[in-house]
């Protein structure tokens, strides 16, 4: 039977889904494993077959013998996700904005954004560190890390709003600046309410990307650890499932998260959608 | 043009306005003057800077050169916020974020009127224009015809002196197109609001407008009433942009008592004109109208063609002629009797001399 050139074939369809699943299941699985794992029994391995079934690492982790070294790196990485997160959405914003006027010299600076993305991560840390060590700067996780995070969290940040600029109607712009809006009102106003989805993908992708980073604190954090980090020393002392327990805690809390932006960005773009009559 | 009655008040006028973009050359020293509640249509091809010219002055664009002044103040480096104008764009750029009643209260609202009043006349300008059933529903909601009004309403709220029209009903369904049309010039001439509108359809520019400016190639190529721009077109380009002309092109072969006669690919014909060098190159006009299938002692001019086409609009029958130099001849025949001539026929068309319009202007 002949089909019509916008159906798949039956076989297509297959093989697509196929393969899509078993994509799925390669990305997703491991964490499956690792949240499988961190219910083992109180003598349980890392590794499979486990030795059991219990609560017992949860209540390890609550009880927060491991936790308790965990808690400042966490909240650390987590302030420090924050301010790359603030700092990233007001650099990409402006120099996305930037990048509109088509100024002199834009298309080095297009580049040089994104060097930060193109360079190795552990190169980057690792050069920054000498050069601090060189400027006489101490190195600390809220002051020497974060700045070279930013280098990487900020490219990610600026092509989201580049993109989002791209698609930009610049005829409201316009259309506000005629009715007496000056350029600051008219950002306030037009501007920045119709990018805020896009503001806020720059955001999350600035948090997610320091949050766990590893390469480029590796060598710029100095004594106090991030999260990452701590985890990584941990996993060098003792393996236990204690560490997959708290590993599918912060997955859990990290879904939550995103869920309700998720469902915020949702119900942001209900209200202003462009609905069809 | 007409004499200037002491002084009137412009509440535009353009002074050898001059826009480049790299090497391109989008306005090229456009001067114009628009007497207060004038009707001015900007007419022309695209890419002819007609919106360019409009741009520059809502301070869109900043000119290179030449001055902009509105009301007598000149402006050319003011900011669009400060200049006193709306405008109203093709697409209607509504604010998507906003309800209706919101994206009409924004100029007020950036006058830093008090609450109450803005309130007030929001609700009041919505009713006027009939749009107070939409004032909560966003942008997106609405048809074409309601962004259109919603558009013109946030437009015409702050009573600007000039109101800028960039081809403001070619987004709209053509049967919606001739309502507007018509109630957007009772409300020009209600409140006397200048407008300056922006379109390459010449229906809209001739029943439009007090004042039609003809652009093409970044130049003005004519500007004046609309009957002015039909009857009397000054270069070859607006007798050919504006529809029902035939225009050629030939060389002056003799010359006497005003009249020329021009040599053209087509055969020679007598044309009123003095004071052209023999053997210079002109271009003149006659209206498909004025042409006759019947021709008597006063149809000096004279062409024999065979018509390829009949083609019939009601209340006018317009026959295509081939001409003899590849172009294409309009003959149009008014009433609704019967065709006198079919396809395929061959007819010899004349017309009077003096129906013929010589080209004057410069430009083209």
């Amino acid at each position: 039977m002949r089909i019509g050139w916008k159906q798949r074939s039956r076989v297509t369809s297959w093989v697509l889904g196929t393969l899509t699943v078993i994509f799925l299941a390669y990305q997703w699985l491991p964490i499956f494993t690792l949240g499988l794992l961190s219910f083992a029994g109180p003598t349980g391995g890392t590794t499979f077959p486990m030795n059991g079934t219990s609560f017992h690492w949860y209540e390890e982790v609550w009880k927060a013998t491991v936790m308790n070294d965990f808690k400042p790196p966490l909240l650390r990485s987590s302030l420090l996700a924050l301010a790359c997160s603030l700092t990233t959405i007001v650099l990409a914003t402006m120099a996305a904005q930037a990048m509109r006027g088509q100024f002199r010299g834009s298309g080095w600076f297009f580049y040089l954004m994104l060097l930060g993305i193109m360079a190795p991560g552990i190169l980057v840390g690792f050069g920054f560190a000498i050069m601090m060590r060189i400027l006489g700067v101490g190195l600390s996780w809220d002051t020497t890390t974060f700045m070279v995070q930013v280098s990487w969290t900020l490219p990610f940040g600026f092509l989201t709003m580049l993109a989002v600029f791209n698609r930009f109607d610049k005829k409201v712009e316009e259309a506000a600046l005629t009715l007496g809006a000056s350029r600051i009102t008219t950002f306030r106003r037009i501007t920045l309410p119709l990018v805020l989805p896009g503001v806020i993908g720059a955001g999350l992708f600035g948090f997610s990307l320091s949050y766990d980073e590893y390469p480029r604190s590796m060598f710029t954090t100095g004594p106090d650890a991030t999260l990452p980090l701590a985890i990584m020393a941990q996993l060098d002392r003792q393996l236990t499932p204690e560490i997959y327990a708290v590993g599918t805690t912060t997955t859990l809390f990290s879904l939550i998260a995103v869920t309700l932006c998720t469902f915020g960005l949702w119900a942001m773009r209900r209200s202003t959608a462009v609905r069809r009559t | 043009m007409v004499p200037a009655i002491a002084r009137p008040q412009l509440d535009l006028e353009l002074r050898g306005i001059r826009k480049r973009y790299g090497n391109f050359t989008a306005v090229d020293g456009v001067s114009l003057k628009v007497k207060k509640g004038q009707f001015v249509c900007l007419l022309g091809p695209s890419g002819c800077g007609k919106t360019t010219s409009l741009r520059c002055i809502a301070g869109l664009e900043e000119p290179d050169d030449g001055d902009i002044l509105i009301g007598g103040k000149e402006v050319t480096r003011d900011p669009p916020w400060e200049r006193d104008i709306a405008m109203m764009f093709q697409d209607f750029a509504l604010f998507p974020h906003m309800t209706v009643a919101k994206n009409v209260a924004f100029g007020l609202e950036m006058l830093k009127k008090p609450k109450a009043v803005i309130v007030e006349r929001v609700q009041q300008v919505l009713k006027s224009f009939e749009i107070d059933a939409l004032a909560n529903r966003k942008p997106g909601s609405l048809s074409g015809g309601q962004r259109q009004r919603v558009a013109l309403a946030r437009a015409m709220i702050t009573e600007p002196r000039i109101l800028l029209l960039d081809e403001p009903i070619g987004a709209l369904d053509y049967s919606l197109r001739e309502t507007v049309m018509l109630e957007l010039k009772m409300l020009q001439q209600r409140t006397g609001i200048s407008f300056i509108w922006v379109t390459h359809d010449q229906n809209e520019a001739f029943s439009l407008g007090d004042l039609v400016v003809v652009m093409n190639h970044a130049k003005i190529e004519q500007q004046g009433p609309p009957e002015e721009i039909l009857q009397r077109p000054a270069t070859a380009f607006v007798a050919s942009f504006v529809q029902g002309n035939n225009v050629f092109r030939g060389k002056v072969l003799r010359a006497a008592d005003s009249l020329l006669e021009v040599e053209t690919p087509a055969g020679s014909f007598l044309v009123p004109g003095a004071g052209l060098a023999l053997g210079s190159d002109v271009s003149f006009s006659v209206r498909a109208e004025n042409l006759t299938d019947i021709t008597g002692d006063h149809h000096l001019n004279r062409l024999t063609a065979r018509c390829t086409a009949v083609e019939y609009f009601g209340s006018v029958r317009r026959h295509i002629f081939e001409r003899s130099d590849g172009e294409l001849l309009k003959y149009d025949q008014f009433g609704a009797h019967a065709a006198r001539i079919a396809a395929g026929q061959v007819a010899t068309l004349g017309w009077r001399p003096e129906d013929t319009v010589l080209h004057t202007g410069i430009a083209g």
